[in-house]
């Protein structure tokens, strides 16, 4: 396959077919209609262009910006198409919940602007919301800013009539299929697809996913928040459901795992939304029936949000020479060193004192001819073995005395001699008056 | 029958004892009329004890400083000068009433715009200053030079931060020396060393958000550390207040109610709302416009907790937690709490006059007005608790929903422009108890309106056996009912 633009490979998407035995579905052929497989990894790679490509001259020549609220694939989408023809790209967002996204976004180039917070003595006169801000920003005698507006601009939908609708029903040979199911962000690959749907097939019923409200699925809307999207009409859709996150990531797991789909959580809502809905029909049916869900984007930005709510999912065989693995016994056994004390045990015999803090703060004060080694990087060293000789007499040196206790009885238990640790840490050796040298 | 969408108030235990016997109540409002406020000194220095916990866990040492604007009480702040806390002034009489209340100089902070008697009485009693501009600190020195006021302590409030990479949007604040005038402000502070004392920088916030305040911390502890590379020796950092507090006892009510006043914005279901208002929402041709402005009533991460979570997020650019880089630097951490202090320290309590319908509207008649319960106009989002006078005849057991009206003969006077759902429908005599309004709500606004009265206040302790005590709130002393 040769081409002259990544700009080609977007649309035309593969319709993958979920093996009976993952869905237990005996009636219905379940499809994934997998968008993560566009140029930059989502659905929105199809918006994104159809969105800017009939402006785009206009958009250069004028040297204009590209704004869109978003904190994610559109974002990642239009920074990509901007950068591929010279233009840039800001993004004007509440929160960035996927840490992923957000590096992400910056490496290509993208300027991110987060919105304040809400104030804890609330001005009942504050007109801080997110759109508005934007139209602030528009509306500023200087902007020379294009926005693309994805919850309101008629293209969004448009791509999925043309591109989205049209493919799936080419992919099942002319057929239509019985239900279609699709998370709700901005609405528009729902209602675009549906829109191609119905007119071939009046009878097929279109499931929206939403989240939980307490929850967050990322690229799916709320019960409330769908209600701010302009494209979104309830009309459009026959049933509206809601997915919990943990739901979502077992039905992203399923995917991931047993079809080799690297799926996002909200290809994950899709996935259990519709088995749970078609589950409750199938027993019912006489005749075989067809269902399309959505796929919208690939996992890999989504890691630390899964780690924070599937902490399990990544778990590490917990290391050998770790202060984790460490007794309380262990702990206590080793000798409390007090300030005068350990002035003068360094006065005698000056053993090597390592300093177990940040730079930033040992650049500031420490005690004289100590060695900074920050914590978590003598934890790396330690794991693979002891880093100072077992003889060599040390005096480790924390804060308040604590990390620096279990360092030392990680180095006794590791076989070194001498290992001491500073009772009190650093503030101790302040708070008697010890000499501390800094900049 | 309406589905009813409550909100009920969460109660500590001590509060769910004390309204489980309404006598006492009752016995107050006759005594004192209504409305009445209830504070619970008892409460607070449990409070103090909650933030220290997180400190200890962190190995910090620093100040807890009360903001002394969020309630006028002399009995919580009496009961403050025997925990660990200090008081945090904005205001010359804030400031005296501090120092008679039983808190040493170096427990006060005198923080805010200041006016000259302001600034002379902290620089004459030897109070730390939370410079908020440069002008501040000019009028300061000339004052202590001209009078030779021994040197005064100061830190100075910095605002206007700067994040990299990911630009973080702060409302612009009117408080405070702008981070890009630091280094000026570091020479006067060296010119003027005979004078005043530099402690260390400070900020406070206008948000809740998380992000931001990392933001604000990590520059603080940046330029602190300036400070020190230029010969000062500054003791901490003061990060303000904003950590708080939860007033619903359940999430999923608070979802509902929200829920169901987007849906009446949009007219898909019965207006909520006197007018059918939408505090902040409006419906723009079908489609959802502008966002509910209102307190987040429900919250899960407030108080002590919140504190512990900003001290455990990543600086940018350390690779360490905020916590453990206060600590390390040996600098001290003092944080200015209000409402999430006097969390559960409050019950705001009035009677019913009148109840009556207009237009197919239930509204309920308080002897109270709209500023008694409520700060700078925001809309409660919390039910009050209904204590009736007697048991209901049967036949009026219904759940309805009420506006509540106040004691001012104005159209605007409501003290609940949303609809509050009743199991029945409060009548004349009945007591209208609001929880949890020690912060801000129960006497930041109160005025004289109408020459109407403003609430006296009544410190109320539980005592050992269960029994209820109580002082007017000026008589309460810590030793009060302890030593005779």
């Amino acid at each position: 396959m040769r081409i002259d633009s990544v700009i080609e490979l977007i649309g035309n998407t593969p319709l993958l077919r979920i093996h009976p035995d993952i869905h237990r579905l005996h009636n219905i052929d379940l499809y994934a209609k997998l968008e993560l497989f566009n140029p930059f990894g989502s659905v929105k790679d199809r918006i994104a262009w159809n969105i800017i490509q009939p402006d785009l001259d206009g958009i250069r020549l004028e040297e204009r910006t590209l704004i869109e609220l978003s904190s994610g694939n559109t974002a990642k989408a239009l920074a990509l198409l901007g950068s591929m023809h010279g233009v840039s790209m800001k993004t004007v967002t509440n929160r960035i919940k996927a840490p992923e996204m957000k590096r992400l976004l910056l490496l290509l180039g993208a300027q991110i602007e987060e919105l304040p917070g809400q104030s804890e003595c609330l001005d009942p006169a504050d007109t801080t919301d997110p759109l508005s801000q934007i139209y602030r920003d528009l509306s500023a005698g200087d902007s020379s800013y294009f926005h693309t507006d994805q919850y309101f601009n008629p293209r969004n939908t448009q791509a999925h009539v043309f591109g989205t609708g049209a493919e799936i029903v080419t992919d099942l040979d002319g057929q239509v299929p019985d239900y279609f199911i699709a998370g709700v962000g901005t609405s528009g690959s729902s209602t675009g697809t549906a829109l191609v749907l119905r007119k071939y097939n009046p009878d097929v019923e279109v499931i929206g996913i939403i989240s939980h409200k307490s929850d967050f699925i990322p690229g799916i809307r709320n019960v409330d928040e769908v209600h701010e999207v302009g494209l979104f009409d309830p009309s459009n859709y026959d049933v509206i459901e809601a997915v919990t996150s943990a739901e979502a990531i077992d039905g992203m797991m399923t995917l991931i795992r047993r079809c080799g789909v690297l799926s996002g959580p909200t290809g994950g809502a899709a996935y259990f939304g519709a088995v749970r809905r078609l589950r409750t029909i199938d027993a019912t049916l006489a005749a075989r029936q067809t269902a399309v869900f959505i796929v919208c984007d690939r996992v890999e930005s989504y890691l630390s949000y899964l780690q924070q709510r599937r902490p399990e999912l990544f778990q590490e065989p917990p290391r050998r020479n770790s202060v984790d693995v460490l007794s309380r016994d262990e702990i206590t056994a080793i000798p409390a060193m007090g300030v005068q004390e350990a002035q003068g045990w360094i006065e005698e015999i000056q053993p090597l004192v390592i300093d177990l803090r940040g730079p930033f703060a040992f650049a500031a004060l420490h005690i004289e001819n100590s060695v900074n080694i920050v914590d978590e990087l003598f934890g790396e060293l330690v794991a693979g073995g002891l880093p100072v000789g077992s003889r060599q007499p040390v005096l480790l040196v924390c804060p308040v005395g604590e990390k620096s206790r279990q360092y030392a009885a990680l180095l006794a238990r590791m076989g070194h001699q001498d290992a001491r640790s500073l009772d009190g840490g650093v503030v101790a050796w302040r708070d008697a008056g010890a000499p501390l040298v800094g900049y | 029958m309406l589905p009813s969408l409550l909100l009920e108030p969460a109660l500590s235990d001590r509060l769910e004892r004390f309204l489980a016997q309404p006598e006492l109540l009752f016995e107050m409002v006759r005594a004192f009329g209504a409305p009445v406020n209830l504070v619970f000194p008892q409460r607070i220095a449990e409070n103090v004890k909650a933030f220290q916990q997180i400190y200890d866990e962190h190995h910090l040492r620093g100040r807890i400083l009360y903001a002394h604007k969020t309630n006028r009480s002399s009995a919580l702040l009496r009961e403050l000068a025997i925990t660990s806390a200090g008081v945090d002034v904005a205001s010359l009489r804030e400031l005296q009433h501090a120092l008679v209340s039983g808190f040493a100089p170096d427990r006060i902070i005198a923080g805010g715009p200041k006016n000259p008697e302001f600034l002379w009485l902290a620089a004459c009693a030897g109070i730390p200053v939370n410079i908020d501009s440069r002008r501040e600190l000019d009028v300061l020195t000339t004052m202590v030079r001209a009078f030779q006021i021994p040197p005064v302590t100061v830190t100075i409030r910095l605002s206007g931060f700067e994040s990299s990479g990911v630009r973080i949007r702060s409302k612009a604040s009117r408080f405070g020396v702008p981070v890009s005038q630091i280094d000026a402000v570091l020479d006067v502070l060296e010119q003027y060393r005979d004078a005043v004392r530099f402690d260390g920088m400070g900020f406070h916030l206008d948000t809740v958000s998380i992000p931001e305040k990392v933001v604000a911390l990590t520059e603080c502890l940046r330029i602190t550390d300036r400070a020190r590379q230029r010969g000062f020796d500054p003791r901490g950092i003061d990060i303000g207040g904003g950590f708080k507090a939860n007033y619903l006892k359940h999430q999923s009510q608070w979802e509902d109610y929200t829920t169901a006043l987007h849906q009446a914005v949009l007219g898909k279901r019965k207006p909520l709302s006197w007018n059918g208002q939408g505090f902040g929402l409006r419906n723009d041709g079908g489609v959802l416009a502008g966002e509910l402005n209102a307190y987040s009533w429900f919250d899960s991460l407030t108080g002590p907790a919140y504190l512990d979570r900003l001290l455990s997020e990543e600086a940018p650019g350390f690779s360490r937690p905020l916590g453990t880089l206060l600590l390390e630097n040996m600098y001290e951490l003092d944080i200015e709490p209000g409402r999430a202090l006097v969390d559960q320290c409050g019950l705001t309590v009035t009677r019913v006059l009148d109840e009556w319908t207009v237009g197919g509207n239930q509204l309920v008649r308080l002897d109270m007005n709209r500023d008694d319960v409520t700060m700078l106009d925001n809309e409660v989002f919390v039910d009050p608790v209904i204590l009736p006078r007697r048991e209901r005849r049967d036949g009026n057991t219904e759940p309805v929903g009420v506006y509540f009206v106040g004691n001012i003969c104005l159209e605007s006077d409501f003290i609940s422009r949303r609809q509050v759902f009743c199991d029945q429908l409060p009548e004349p005599g009945d007591l209208v108890a609001f929880a949890n309004t020690a912060g801000y709500l129960m006497d930041f606004s109160a005025n004289h309106a109408l020459q109407q009265r403003i609430a006296r206040k009544i410190a109320v302790v539980e005592g050992d056996d269960g029994a209820w005590r109580w002082w007017l709130d000026e008589e309460y002393w810590p030793f009060s009912g302890r030593v005779t």
